[in-house]
């Protein structure tokens, strides 16, 4: 059964901006579904058409059931939104926060007070619930704000960017609970990332989005495997400039007919070799490189990762764009100077 | 009914709110004191003025004042009220919400009542106060109830107003810009601190202009029902106005909320 199925789901901006172009994609009930892509992708987009903040200007989708332009009162109650920015208010108590939204989803007073309990002790808040938010670390706040889209215990959560800005141990906190809710409480997850070990670690599947469109999907594992073999990540130099262009423009004409060279890539001022055996393909590349007396800076070798997908499709890392603010705009420049 | 009960859960978190910031109880009570105290006393020599004036023969400033003192509060009061609804947006409280099955109208309605109770309970304050300091209110105690309902209906038109804003501009610059632009003149363009009227103290221009400002149709009602009696043609004027100023202000914010928050 499936718990979201779009067709054609499209939204643009003023400023003929197609923050979400045409896309199609099905999650199937008890998944996590991972919605992967760098900042400005058009995730956040596609969860508030989802959850009926916003009407998409074509397209539609089902949700739990039901179209999002016919019956959006209905989805609203079948669903939980978690959204990037820590919605709880400060000058209320934990308890306070949870109750307020127990009657937004219309539950009953005894079944509010019943669930309170059962969610502080589930996102490991017991003991804080008559504490002024205010006084919760950021970790306590997302796990609050988790809960109260728990509260009436929807089918479906939409969580936007759960663990953005919260430090590495609260972030594993995070994912267990998330893998937690899925496989123990059998809740459908959709969840929008820009970080690919969340993804790689949580997701049953995965659709990586780029300029509001999906480039790819399937499970990480199928993802990774269409890569195939190793990668040798090639660094001329620290800084990017001239010099290094030209480097890896000669170092990618020496490797490119070498049989043992599967693609080449060049990335953010790296060059990605693709290769059936690392172990063996790295020393041989150093020869042929010694031999044009090209100077390597550092050689790495790894198994692809879900970057590798991305920067296959696209061109680019996504962990190069992380912290970087680049707007729709430029990466449509550069797209289209391409 | 969601909607009553989505309005008194709501309700009572933003009253709750706002009596766990202490400055704002302090300052909200303390502020009308001093306008009452340094009012009066810096125009204290203006009442013997009033003499000439018909209707206010032997009338102190304080006793002109007082009734000016409540709508002042009321006005600067509720116009701030859309600062909450900011801090909503800001804090993404208000998206949050949105996605759940709440009532849409409960959202706006539940900040205008709220901002409506801290009024009473600021009025009530003002009266007594101005008793204690002399004030004869000679409708007595039906005549505040009375005052209470024309200054809700201006309060409930500037909460709206001031809501829609919030909405309409999602930052707190040109709100605080629109409300400093229009508090204070329109407390200058109405009867409030001077009296109006043909034997009143307001240039000619001033008192045409006043009789478009519904501060202006406030003060005149209460000031009635404090220093006259009911005066039934200016009440009911004061009523109608404002009923039709708190419409336009709730139409705004409705449209506004429409518009703006889904």
């Amino acid at each position: 059964m499936s718990v979201i199925e779009t067709s054609q789901l499209t939204k643009v901006f003023p400023g003929n901006i197609r923050a979400v172009d045409s896309i199609d994609f099905e999650v199937k009930a008890g998944e996590i579904f991972g919605f992967l892509g760098p900042n400005g992708a058009g995730k956040t987009t596609t969860i508030k058409m989802l959850n009926t903040l916003i009407r998409p200007t074509s397209g539609t989708a089902v949700v739990t059931g039901f179209d999002i332009l016919k019956n959006p009162a209905v989805i609203r109650k079948n669903i939980g939104y978690v959204a990037q920015d820590v919605g709880v208010d400060e000058y209320a108590t934990g308890r306070e926060n949870l109750t307020l939204y127990g009657h937004f989803y219309r539950l009953d007073g005894r079944t509010i007070k019943q669930r309170v309990k059962e969610i502080f002790e589930l996102v490991d808040l017991a003991g804080f619930e008559d504490k002024r938010v205010s006084t919760y670390s950021g970790g306590m706040r997302k796990r609050l704000d988790i809960a109260m889209g728990l509260i009436h215990q929807p089918q479906l959560i939409f969580l936007d960017e759960p663990t953005v800005g919260l430090d590495p141990q609260t972030r594993t906190h995070i994912w267990d609970y998330i893998h937690n809710l899925a496989k123990v409480m059998g809740v459908t997850i959709f969840l929008t990332t820009h970080y690919m070990e969340e993804a790689d670690h949580l997701a049953d599947r995965i659709a990586i989005i780029d300029l509001g469109k999906i480039i790819a999907m399937g499970t990480p594992n199928e993802l990774k495997e269409a890569i195939g073999g190793d990668v040798i990540i090639l660094t001329p130099c620290e800084t990017g400039d001239e010099q290094c262009d030209e480097f890896i423009r000669k170092t990618q004409s020496v490797l490119a007919d070498k049989p043992f060279v599967l693609r080449t890539q060049p990335a953010d001022g790296e060059l990605a070799v693709y290769v059936n055996k690392g172990e063996s393909a790295a020393p041989n590349i150093m020869r042929l490189l010694a031999k044009e007396g090209i100077e390597v800076e550092s050689l790495s070798v790894s198994r692809p990762s879900l970057d590798d997908v991305f920067l296959k499709y696209t061109g680019r890392t996504i962990r190069a764009q992380e912290g970087t603010a680049t707007t729709y705009a430029q990466i449509k420049r550069k797209r289209d100077r391409r | 009914m969601y909607l009553l009960n989505d309005i008194r859960v709501q309700v009572i978190r933003h009253l709750k709110t706002l009596f766990r910031i202490r400055v704002w109880i302090f300052i909200s009570l303390v502020q009308p004191i001093i306008w009452l105290v340094l009012f009066t006393q810096v125009f204290d020599s203006l009442g013997q003025s009033f003499a000439i004036i018909p209707g206010l023969e032997g009338v102190s400033y304080l006793q002109f004042f007082a009734p000016g003192v409540v709508v002042m509060t009321v006005l600067f009061g509720s116009a701030w009220a859309g600062m909450g609804m900011l801090q909503d947006i800001d804090m993404g409280i208000l998206s949050k919400m949105l996605a759940t099955p709440v009532t849409r109208a409960s959202i706006i309605t539940s900040r205008v009542l709220a901002s409506m109770v801290m009024l009473v309970i600021q009025a009530l304050i003002i009266f007594t106060i101005a008793v204690i300091m002399g004030v004869d209110i000679v409708t007595g105690v039906p005549g505040v109830l009375f005052s209470i309902v024309i200054i809700c209906l201006l309060g409930l038109g500037f909460a709206a107003f001031s809501n829609g804003l919030a909405l309409l501009f999602r930052r707190p610059e040109p709100l605080m810009g629109v409300i400093n632009f229009i508090a204070l003149p329109t407390v200058f363009m109405s009867s409030t601190m001077m009296p109006g009227g043909p034997d009143g103290f307001l240039p000619g221009w001033l008192d045409t202009v006043r009789q478009f400002n519904p501060v202006d149709y406030a003060v005149v009602g209460v000031r009635d029902l404090v220093l006259s009696g009911y005066i039934w043609s200016d009440l009911w004027r004061a009523i109608l106005i404002l009923a039709a100023w708190a419409t336009a202000g709730i139409v705004f914010g409705t449209l506004m909320f429409r518009a703006k928050a889904e």
